[in-house]
């Protein structure tokens, strides 16, 4: 099935986010929208010839993500490259602009019972463009993975002014080095994607979430811990605390007449008051748990994600409660994906000089887990920092890799780790 | 650095157990699983069994010094010429290396040292509840490494993914000899994914000493379906209409009427003689999903037209259902003295016209083929049934696959599924691949091994020189900006 093309050019949804007036307190002087994967990458050869940094945008929903930019000269949006290019339902692949919203996708997809089985924080506004230049995952990960697994292929411009194409649109390919996965959580520093190819999946017939109160953060961690290693295989299982109360939320999927017995004996493995959502409801409460971990900068909030192995995160739970009466920060919301160990905090930091408190709770954090990663705050507290955490032990190689695509630093300079 | 000096260097590190050089017993090193002919064979200077990483790096600092190629080798099954030393120098065989380090059942990962055998690790892990799922035909014989560096795949991938999903972090001798990690057990590092561009890489940017990889629970259930119909076409439409229903099976795998003819005789798996091809559908899950998903898939196929549909959900029943697909290509040698094994890919809806372009390009070229394959992810295996002693024999298996090919990527396919490209298929690459794309692959190659040590002439299109495309043209706009990058 290929969309013909409209007065809209066949795309889904349209182009009404607002662009930004600036990122990290630095305001572009231009803003440009091309309509093909062509004019992407004459902007950016052109960007190169003049010495000018772009920022690409998809939706706006992620820009906080990242050290604030060196440089910042152009703003381009990818709007306007939201068509679905091709849509093989009998073939379960999907090949869409960057510039398409997650939400409008998963519309056209579940016209034929199908979906891509990712569920990012906010994710319905965000593009496929800024999903995979961030890489921000959500809960469903620990059954499903990421959108890395499910990409199969992309088209990227580059500043050399040219446009490539890696993977294809099948769903095991091992035709060279794997570009697309390369790209994914690259922040767009290596190049712009402007389409991407997807495997796709069938919806799952029925879903259930059952949700419980915990009286701590040690029985709520427990709980998890007999669902994970029952035979439930949940979709989804978080811990939180939310409004300073411990909860545990458990999502499953399956058949239509499945999913009910299972939910029950999820409740059998809980303790306490238990509620349980089906259906629509079901998803919806995750959209709602997981709102608080986008990477948006709501006044003065912070973001933080920090990752550890699976078996370590109730003792990361345990020192971050300790570490929050320390060093008085409020931490408002607390979301655990206990299977996949990565624990995101939403938080304000009280007192006096925010900006060095926060450099002071990164190096604490980092004193507790390899993985931390300042997903949003103010500008200004972020530039004492690189809010990607440590440089790795390849950061030479990445470098290189860096001077390989983009050798005069056109795309996002300074944004991404290690100040690439 | 002539021979001699190198063999006595490579014996300071490794002792004298630890280095092959005698003519006659690197010969083996030679080739790797490909048939003769398929891809060149070359002799390397020596060959190096290293027992740890610091070994390997001593060996890869010393090639870099003396600017000699590495070449990485796990058991040698590969399909595509990646373990052959094409231009000599040092093989690294990583079959010494062959510790499962660690099995962590909470955070479900195995680290292992990239020679041990990928069936091992499942059979030493299943007792406790787990599986590592990517699971290659050849996976008695064939080593993790091996498999990272072809980001190998197998019939369970239709629902569990292929290698690549399942590696979370890497151990790395980098062509320069240094030890790194990429990725590791918690995710969210920071930083390009370098583990992304490890997995597939065919050994060309580091050799792989250490794998985290995931674990997989078995499942509560599994069920095994094998379906019988009188041509391949009405298989492949059954196979669209159970994926079409929703249903992602655990394998889906298509043997046609000349793969029955030669395993069934031999092992007795149960396959009708009288199929014109059977479908193997294996679903698995939580017990009640398992039986209601196996009655629903029954239907389709009998609404399909299956002639027959068999089902057993007892361990030994399974395994005989199998193995009738697991011993398919040791059965062909009953059929023929030589096979040539394809590996290309299209999308499934192209499946039913693609075998039929088979069928004619076997009668074409008066060559059997036979077909045993993934169908469930559209990716074939046509066997190409020769002598290699009957002159013209290996030069029309060679036509015929190059016409398949040609037919696969005009409908939208790929290359490889899973052999990979080695020297096997690289002067396909342009098929797929304008030199634009090539040069952004040649980046990722220069980036990790910009002196282009690391099993050098894999992949690229005879004669393409990665260092110069890239480097020039990235010098070039530095210098008409008067830029230096950083
Ligand atoms: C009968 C048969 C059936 C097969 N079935 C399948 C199948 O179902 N699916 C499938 O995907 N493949 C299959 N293969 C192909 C092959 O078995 C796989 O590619 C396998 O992963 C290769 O592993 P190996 O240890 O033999 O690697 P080798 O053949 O020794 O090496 C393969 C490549 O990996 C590189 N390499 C090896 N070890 C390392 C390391 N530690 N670090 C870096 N690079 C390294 C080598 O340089 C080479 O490029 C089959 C092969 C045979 C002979």
């Amino acid at each position: 099935m290929r969309s013909e093309p409209d007065d809209r050019g066949g795309a889904v949804g349209g182009i009404d986010g607002e662009l930004p007036a600036s990122i990290d307190g630095l305001t572009p002087s231009t803003f440009v929208a091309p309509a093909t994967a062509q004019e992407v990458a004459e902007v950016l050869a052109d960007a190169a010839e003049r010495g000018l940094a772009v920022a690409p945008v998809g939706a706006g929903t992620a820009l906080a993500l990242g050290n604030p930019p060196d440089r910042l000269d152009l703003v381009l949006s990818t709007a306007r490259l939201r068509e679905v290019i091709d849509y093989e339902p009998t073939d379960l692949v999907l090949s869409v602009g960057a510039g398409a919203r997650l939400g409008d996708v998963q519309t056209v997809l579940a016209e034929h019972g199908q979906e891509l089985p990712i569920d990012p924080p906010r994710g319905d506004e965000a593009t496929i463009g800024g999903l995979i230049a961030t890489g921000l995952a959500g809960p469903r990960r620990l059954a499903a993975g990421t959108l890395r697994d499910l990409l199969i292929g992309v088209a990227v411009a580059h500043p050399s002014g040219t446009v490539t194409k890696a993977g294809g649109m099948v769903v095991k390919n091992v035709t060279g080095f794997d570009l697309p996965r390369i790209y994914h959580g690259s922040l767009g520093t290596l190049g712009i994607v402007v389409s991407a190819n997807f495997k796709v999946l069938p919806l799952p017939r029925a879903e259930a979430t059952v949700t419980a109160a915990a009286p701590s953060w040690e029985a709520a961690v427990a709980a998890a811990e007999r669902l994970r290693s029952s035979r439930l295989d949940p979709a989804a299982l978080d811990v939180m605390r939310r409004d300073g109360a411990w909860s545990i939320g458990v999502r499953l999927m399956g058949r239509e007449a499945t999913v009910g017995g299972l939910a029950d004996e999820a409740r059998a493995l809980l303790v306490g008051e238990t509620a349980v959502a089906t259906g629509a409801e079901s998803a919806a409460w995750w959209r709602g748990y997981t709102a608080d971990q986008a990477a948006i900068a709501q006044g003065d909030d912070v973001v933080v994600r920090i990752s550890v192995r699976p078996r370590a995160v109730g003792g990361l739970i345990g020192s971050l409660v300790r570490l929050e009466e320390e060093q008085e920060v409020q931490v408002g919301y607390l979301g655990a994906s206990v299977g996949v160990g990565s624990v995101v905090l939403r938080l304000r930091l009280a007192g006096d000089n925010p900006a060095s408190r926060l450099a002071a709770l990164r190096e604490a954090l980092l004193t507790l887990a390899d993985q931390v990663v300042v997903l949003a705050a103010p500008s200004a507290w972020k530039r004492g920092f690189d809010v990607w955490g440590r440089p790795p032990e390849t950061i030479d190689v990445m470098r290189s890799l860096k001077h390989q695509f983009d050798p005069v630093r056109v795309l996002n300079p300074g944004r991404f780790a290690g100040r690439i | 650095m002539n021979r001699t000096s190198l063999v006595e260097r490579l014996e300071g590190i490794l002792g004298p157990g630890g280095v092959f050089h005698r003519p006659s017993d690197l010969l083996v090193y030679e080739y790797d699983g490909s048939v003769d002919g398929a891809v060149d064979t070359a002799l390397p200077a020596a060959v190096t069994l290293p027992t740890t990483t610091e070994q390997v790096a001593a060996i890869v600092r010393l090639a870099h010094e003396a600017g000699l190629p590495v070449t990485a080798r796990g058991a040698g099954t590969g399909l595509s010429g990646g373990a052959v030393a094409q231009q000599g120098g040092i093989i690294v065989s990583l079959t010494r290396m062959d510790r499962i380090v660690e099995i962590d059942r909470a955070d479900r990962t195995a680290l292992v040292e990239p020679g041990v055998i990928n069936l091992e690790l499942s059979e030493t892990t299943l007792p406790q509840g787990y599986f590592f799922a990517p699971d290659p035909s050849s996976q008695r014989a064939c080593t993790i490494g091996g498999n990272v560096a072809e980001n190998s795949g197998g019939p369970h991938c239709l629902k569990y993914g292929v290698t690549t999903n399942h590696v979370l972090g890497l151990e790395v001798v980098l062509p320069d000899g240094r030890i790194v990690w990429t990725g590791g057990h918690a995710d969210g590092g920071p930083g390009y994914d370098l583990t992304a561009a490890m997995v597939g890489s065919e050994g060309m940017l580091g050799i792989v000493t250490k794998a985290l990889v995931r674990l997989t629970p078995a499942p509560e259930a599994t069920l095994v379906l094998l379906a019988a119909f009188g041509d391949v076409d009405a298989a492949s439409h059954a196979t669209s209409r159970v994926i079409g229903a929703g249903i992602v099976p655990a394998a889906l795998e298509l043997m046609d009427a000349l793969t029955i003819q030669a395993v069934e005789p031999a092992y007795h798996a149960g396959y009708p003689l009288d199929a014109g091809a059977v479908l193997l559908i294996e679903i698995d899950g939580v017990v009640e999903d398992v039986r209601a998903l196996g009655e629903e898939i029954a239907a389709i196929c009998r609404e399909a037209g299956a002639t027959e549909v068999r089902s057993a959900t007892a361990q030994a029943e399974r395994d005989l259902l199998w193995k009738g697909r697991k011993m398919a290509l040791a059965a062909m040698g009953r059929l023929a003295p030589n096979y040539y094994l394809h590996d290309t890919v299209v999308p499934r809806s192209k499946l039913p016209a693609t075998l039929h372009r088979v069928d004619e390009i076997s009668r074409h070229f008066d060559l059997p083929i036979a077909n045993v394959f993934h169908a469930g992810d559209g990716n074939l295996h046509p066997l190409m049934l020769f002598d290699r002693r009957r002159a013209g024999d290996v030069e029309r298996v060679l036509e015929a696959s190059k016409e398949i090919l040609h037919y696969c990527v005009e409908v939208g396919g790929a290359l490889s599924g899973e052999h990979g490209i080695g020297t096997e298929k690289r002067d396909y690459v342009t098929l797929v691949y304008s030199a634009d794309d090539l040069a952004a692959m040649a980046g990722i190659k220069n980036s990790f091994d910009p002196a282009g040590c690391f099993n050098p002439e894999k992949l690229f299109p005879k004669g393409y020189m990665c260092g110069e495309v890239r480097a020039l043209r990235a010098q070039a706009m530095a210098q008409k900006l008067g830029i230096y990058a950083f």
